[in-house]
C-alpha cells in the first residue's frame, strides 16, 4: 500500500475514525506523517502514553487538510461568555473552551463540533454527588406529579391528598 | 512497593490497566487563562480535598530530569513536566493513584494497576473522584457532563486504557489491521515506546476515543470485550508456533537473557527488544530465573531520566549511559535473586 499523500513511499502510518457511521481513513508514509505536523505522532508515540489523544488537533490540522471536512459554523456571534469574556471567534481560534460557562454560552455554535467528535451529544453516566441528589429529587417529583394527575383523573381524592402532601414536603426540602 | 512491582492478572499479555478522569472546578477559568493567584488557590483547594494520604510534589521545584523521570513512571504527561506556571502532583504511596493539578484540566486523576484490572482501577478512581467531589464544586452540565478545557473530553471525562503486550500479533504483522478494526468501534490503539511505525517492546495501548454519550459502564464494557478478544488472538498465535520456528524463538529468548545478564553496554533500544523477548519467554515458561515483575520494574527504571537519577553520576555520553544501564540491570537482577 502506497502513501496516499506522496503516492511514492510505502504507507506505514494509518489512521481511521468512524463518527456518526461515516468512516474516514488515511494511510501515509513516515515522512509525510511527520511533515503533516499532525500535532501528535499518529500511531506510535515515544515514552508518553499519558496525554489524552489530541483528537481535535488531529482533526483540525490533519484530516481537515486532507478531507476538507466542513468546519463548524464560523459565523461569529456578538455575544461573549459571562464567565470569561471569550467570544465565539476566540473559541474557534483555540479550539478549546476558556471556562465552564463557555459551554452553556456557545452550546449551539459548538453542537456540530461536538457531534463530529462524539457522535452522541447527551451525557450519560457519573455526576457530582450534589447533582445526583438533585436529579433524583427532580425525577421523584416528576413521578409524584404524574401520579397526582392520575389520582385526580380517577377521582381518588384520598390518594391525591396524600400525594400532594408528599410533593409539598419534597419541594420544601 | 510501586504498583508495577506487583504481579497482575493476565500478565502474559497485559502490562497495566488505567482509568483517568478529567475534572474542573467551577468559578475559575480553565487552565490556559488562569492567574497565578487562582492557580495557587486551585492547587491548595485540591490539596485540602485530597487530605494527607497523598504525597504532594510541587512541580515547579523539580529539575527537568526529575520531572522527566515522573513521565517515565507513567505518573505525569510530558506537557505537565515542561509546564512553567504553577502545577502540582499528588500521589499515593505505591504510585497507583495520582492527581495532576493544573494539567490541561484543573484535575487529571488516574489510577493505574498492574495487569488486567480495569474494574478495580475504575473503583479506586471513583473513590478519589468522590473525595474531590465532596470538597469541591466540579464543573458539570446535565447534558454535556463534566466540563473540560478541550471538548474532546466532555461527558464522562474518562479515558480507560489497557496496555497490552503483543509480540505474536506484531510478528504476524497484524497490528495495523487490529488498530483499524478497533478504530471502527471507537477504540484507539497506539504503540507505547519508540518513534515512527516501529514501536519497541511490543507494548500497545488501547483506549476509548469518545467520552460523551457513552456511560463509564458502556466504555468499560466495550474496552473489556475488545481486550479479551485481542488477548485470545495473541495467545493462540503464540501457541501455534511449532517446529523450527518455535526453536528459533526459544533460542532468541535465551540469547536475550544472556545479553541482559552479561552485556556491559546496553542501549534503550536494545533493552526494549530484550524486554519483549524475555517477557514472552516468561509467559511461555522458558525463563524462570527472572520474574515478570522484575522485568517490568526494569522497564521503568532503565529509561534515561530515571536511570540517571539512580546512577552514581550524570552520564557524559551515550556510551556512558549504556554502561550505566547495563550496570543497573546487573545489580537489580542480583538483588531480586
Ligand atoms: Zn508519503
Ligand atoms: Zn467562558
Amino acid at each position: 500500500m502506497k502513501c496516499e499523500n506522496c503516492k511514492n513511499n510505502d504507507a506505514t502510518f494509518f489512521y481511521e475514525e468512524t463518527i456518526n457511521g461515516q468512516s474516514r481513513s488515511v494511510r501515509l508514509c513516515a515522512e509525510c506523517a511527520t511533515k503533516m505536523k499532525a500535532g501528535e505522532k499518529l500511531f506510535a508515540e515515544q515514552g508518553d502514553a499519558f496525554s489524552f489523544p489530541s483528537f481535535t488537533q488531529l482533526h483540525n490540522n490533519f484530516l481537515d487538510g486532507l478531507f476538507g471536512i466542513t468546519a463548524p459554523n464560523t459565523k461569529g456571534t456578538a455575544k461573549s461568555c459571562p464567565g470569561c469574556g471569550a467570544t465565539w471567534n476566540d473559541l474557534l481560534k483555540s479550539s478549546k473552551a476558556f471556562c465552564p460557562e463557555c459551554y452553556t454560552t456557545f452550546l449551539e455554535e459548538l453542537r456540530p463540533t461536538l457531534r463530529s467528535l462524539h457522535g452522541n451529544v447527551t451525557h450519560t453516566g457519573r455526576a457530582p454527588a450534589g447533582r445526583r441528589a438533585q436529579k433524583e429529587k427532580r425525577d421523584r417529583l416528576a413521578s409524584l406529579k404524574a401520579q397526582l394527575g392520575e389520582a385526580i383523573k380517577a377521582e381518588n381524592f384520598e390518594e391525591a391528598a396524600k400525594l400532594r402532601d408528599e410533593i409539598r414536603g419534597l419541594e420544601k426540602e | 512497593m510501586a504498583w508495577y512491582q506487583v504481579k497482575g492478572n493476565d500478565s502474559d499479555t497485559v502490562f497495566s490497566s488505567r482509568i483517568r478522569f478529567a475534572r474542573n472546578l467551577t468559578g475559575y477559568r480553565f487552565e490556559a487563562g488562569l492567574s497565578t493567584k487562582d492557580a495557587e488557590e486551585i492547587i491548595s483547594r485540591i490539596e485540602g480535598a485530597l487530605g494527607d494520604e497523598y504525597i504532594k510534589t510541587d512541580m515547579c521545584g523539580l529539575s527537568a530530569l526529575q520531572a522527566q523521570s515522573l513521565v517515565e513512571q507513567h505518573l505525569i504527561s510530558r506537557d505537565f513536566a515542561s509546564k512553567k506556571t504553577p502545577h502540582a502532583l499528588f500521589r499515593n504511596d505505591n504510585k497507583s493513584l495520582s492527581v495532576m493539578a493544573l494539567e490541561e484540566d484543573h484535575i487529571r486523576l488516574q489510577c493505574i494497576l498492574p495487569g488486567l484490572s480495569l474494574r478495580d482501577a475504575y473503583r479506586f478512581a471513583c473513590e478519589c473522584d468522590d473525595k474531590l467531589d465532596s470538597a469541591l464544586e466540579l464543573a458539570y452540565d446535565e447534558s454535556l457532563g463534566y466540563l473540560t478545557h478541550c471538548p474532546t473530553n466532555l461527558g464522562t471525562g474518562m479515558r480507560a486504557s489497557v496496555m497490552l503486550f503483543l509480540p505474536a500479533l506484531k510478528a504476524a504483522n497484524m497490528i495495523a489491521s487490529l488498530a483499524h478494526q478497533l478504530s471502527k468501534i471507537g477504540l484507539t490503539m497506539r504503540g507505547l515506546y519508540g518513534e515512527g511505525s516501529e514501536p519497541h517492546g511490543c507494548l500497545y495501548q488501547v483506549s476509548n476515543q469518545v467520552t460523551l454519550g457513552a456511560s463509564e459502564e458502556d466504555i468499560l464494557h466495550k474496552l473489556e470485550e475488545a481486550v479479551q478478544s485481542i488477548i485470545e488472538k495473541e495467545r493462540k498465535l503464540r501457541q501455534q508456533l511449532s517446529g523450527e520456528a518455535a526453536e528459533r524463538r526459544a533460542d532468541r529468548i535465551h540469547r536475550a537473557e544472556g545479553t541482559l545478564r552479561y552485556a556491559s553496554m546496553l542501549s534503550s533500544e536494545e533493552f526494549f527488544s530484550i524486554y519483549a523477548d524475555l517477557k514472552l519467554g516468561i509467559a511461555l515458561g522458558l525463563i524462570d530465573s527472572i520474574s515478570d515483575e522484575t522485568l517490568n520494574t526494569l522497564l521503568i527504571n532503565v529509561l534515561p531520566a530515571t536511570l540517571t537519577q539512580n546512577a552514581p553520576s550524570a552520564p557524559k555520553s551515550g556510551a556512558e549511559r549504556d554502561r550505566q544501564r547495563a550496570a543497573f540491570i546487573k545489580q537489580a537482577l542480583e538483588v531480586s535473586k
